[in-house]
């Protein structure tokens, strides 16, 4: 859809033409060079270290992404994603460890697969649950109810009552070899670096998909105006609910996946920071664009990182820095927020759009 | 029935706090129609500098002065470089703009003050209870509440007796009018930022006291959001009636609900109540109701 090096002028001659991904050689070309990068590039340059921020970098798009459909393209603000992404790494976790498998499908491997499709479902329902008061309050309102999600599921359901299962104590360990997806045993950076490489695309033409359907501009007009869309024959209540149903799947599977990274889950990789951190993504990167979700993530993650680098050599001489870290990082995150909403409220996407029109009309800008 | 009512008078101490800092936030909303999710920092901030004060040696009056100054030209300051440049945003970039500020200012509160759980030392009131007829209150809980209702009867004065406290009545009620008789509305936000800064950092030096100064008392500020819910969000008494429901509604919850579910049944009942009531009077209980026309 997008137009890059196009002549002048509408030369489409069908719906699907004008619809096309990838409408020019150019844009062919230039996302055959992405998925090289993606695929082969990038694990065969990167070390450990890279790879391990590039999951993070995928863990954050993933995560944003629901926010983004949210916010973003159904107007309904939420701060309690993160609430929904434990949900999903909690069910997936419980289900792989204590569920009775047959020895058939653990040796095939699709316990893992099958309990991620669960994961996301029960996450769907659970955020459905929380969307609910969406049908009649809207702005502020539903900020206060999709937090209450968070202390609710997380400090509350899944801290005091669902960590007590088979008596592990506050953190479930997952033993290595227990993640396996098929034949192929999820235990190094690089394998859930493919794995995630994977569901970042899928998920993101996924929701391009949904955009460019019914379903899609119905949420936009919601966002837009719901009365008018209301008038306009709309369901606004179903779609609205739908909203928060595929948000909440995509949070589910993003936990269920998510747990392949990890040795131990326990509530505190779901903290409110989470939620309000994923917000703070989108806000970043540009709302209502996908392209917004991957910036926003690639620099609240990187640029974090690039300052703990700049950081650490000053810790030799200042130990206290190391312990300290953490909070120069929370208050430099807070202080981004606030910057670029001052400064460029439209995020990242736009300017990225800005740059690409000016090579687009170079010489001639006007 | 003695359990019932020491529920009720410690919740209705407590809840007296969490209507000071609640007031507070209403009056942001009201003037300048900004949603603060910063309102725990900002209890924290005042707390701390307090704190800092009074473990100097100050008397811990003037400790309190002290923080209440420092927070009104904190309050001032971050109207002045955040909030100023965002009137007329959508909704979101402003939320967004104070959840980016709670950020900032817990940063900077756990990077000078550290993690660790902090107490007034030596303790300002004696733990030693007070009876009075069959109930026992210890003295925390009842001098909060008397410095609680203190200041709120200053308020409620300030708003209706002092100029100032006019003109920002009058930008709370039709900002377009008050512009046109004369009313300042950039010094109105100031003055709002400032106050609410004030009332957060007496909230939160009140709180402090109970049970020691560590960063999860900034959690507690975060109860102003059920309390201004159920009062309805643009109105002070509501905020009054709010806070003190959400302090009894917690202590009920621990007193009697804690054998069902035990845990942390308290600090999660007025958010999980918060949600219920959105569903049925979304606006509160004075808040105003917005016709909305296409």
């Amino acid at each position: 859809m997008s137009t890059t090096f196009l002549p002048c002028g509408d030369y489409h001659q069908t719906y699907a033409q004008e619809h096309a991904w990838w409408q020019t050689k150019f844009i062919k070309g230039k996302m055959i060079c992405l998925f090289l990068c993606l695929f082969v590039f990038i694990p065969l340059v990167a070390n450990d270290y890279w790879i391990s921020i590039c999951n993070m970098v995928g863990y954050t798009i993933l995560g944003a992404l629901g926010v983004q459909l949210l916010i973003g393209y159904c107007g309904q603000l939420t701060l309690g994603q993160g609430a929904f992404i434990a949900v999903g790494a909690y069910v997936s976790t419980l289900l792989v460890l204590e569920f009775p498998w047959p020895q058939f499908m653990l040796d095939w491997g699709i316990a893992y697969p099958v309990s991620v499709l669960v994961a996301g479902i029960a996450a769907g329902i659970w955020s459905v649950f929380f969307g609910l008061p969406s049908a009649r309050v809207k702005g502020f309102y539903l900020i206060l109810t999709t937090m209450a999600a968070q202390f609710i599921t997380v400090d509350f359901l899944l801290t005091q009552y669902v960590s007590q299962i088979g008596g592990r104590g506050q953190a479930f360990s997952l033993p290595a070899g227990t993640i396996k997806l098929g034949p192929w045993v999820i235990d190094s950076d690089l394998k859930v670096y493919y794995l995630m490489i994977m569901l970042v695309i899928v998920f993101c033409v996924v929701i391009s998909n949904l955009m460019r359907s019914r379903v899609g501009r119905a949420w936009v007009a919601i966002r837009d105006n719901d009365i008018s869309a209301e008038v306009m024959g709309i369901n606004v209540v179903k779609y609205k609910l739908l909203a928060f149903f595929v948000a909440g799947f995509i949070a589910g599977i993003t936990g269920a996946f998510w747990i392949s990274n990890l040795a131990a889950i326990s509530p505190e990789h779901f903290p409110w920071f989470l939620s309000l951190s994923l917000v703070g993504v989108i806000l970043i990167g540009g709302v209502s664009s996908i392209h917004g979700t991957i910036f926003g993530a690639i620099f609240m993650v990187v640029v974090m990182e690039l300052l703990q680098l700049a950081v650490m050599p000053l810790a030799d001489t200042y130990p206290k820095l190391l312990m300290d870290f953490l909070f120069i990082k929370e208050a430099a995150f807070g202080l981004a927020i606030c910057l670029f909403l001052m400064f460029e409220p439209n995020g990242l996407a736009y300017r990225w759009w800005q740059i690409k029109n000016y090579f687009n009309l170079w010489p001639f800008s006007y | 029935m003695e359990l019932f009512l020491m529920a009720l008078t410690n919740g209705i101490m407590v809840g007296g706090i969490y209507a000071l800092v609640a007031i507070g936030w209403v009056l942001i909303y009201k003037c300048s129609g900004v949603l603060n999710l910063a309102m725990g920092e900002m209890t924290l901030i005042g707390a701390y500098i307090s704190l800092t004060f009074y473990s100097m040696g100050l008397p811990f009056l003037l400790a309190l002065l002290v923080s209440l100054i420092i927070g009104l030209l904190l309050g001032i300051l971050t109207e002045r470089v955040f909030l100023d440049k965002l009137i007329g945003e959508p909704a979101l970039s402003v939320i967004m703009v104070t959840v980016g500020l709670s950020f900032f200012f817990r940063g900077t509160i756990e990077l000078i003050w550290g993690t660790d759980t902090r107490v007034f030392n030596p303790p300002v009131f004696s733990i030693e209870p007070i009876t009075i007829g069959m109930i026992s209150i210890s003295e925390v809980y009842l001098w909060s509440f008397v410095a609680a209702i203190i200041l709120l009867v200053i308020f409620v004065c300030f708003f209706k007796y002092t100029r100032w406290g006019l003109a920002m009545q009058a930008t709370a009620d039709d900002e377009m009018a008050a512009l046109s008789l004369g009313v300042s509305a950039r010094f109105v936000y100031a003055a709002a930022w400032a106050i609410a800064f004030m009332a957060a950092g007496v909230g939160g030096t009140l709180l402090g006291n109970i049970n020691g100064l560590n960063i999860s008392v900034g959690y507690l500020g975060l109860l102003v959001l059920p309390a201004v819910v159920l009062g309805g969000l643009n109105s002070v008494p509501g905020a009054i009636v709010g806070g003190i429901a959400i302090g009894i509604l917690q202590n009920f919850t621990g007193v009697y609900l804690d054998r069902f579910f035990p845990g942390a049944v308290k600090e999660v009942a007025p958010f999980a109540f918060m949600a219920i009531f959105l569903l049925f009077k979304p606006h509160g209980l004075w808040g105003w109701e917005r016709i909305e026309r296409v």
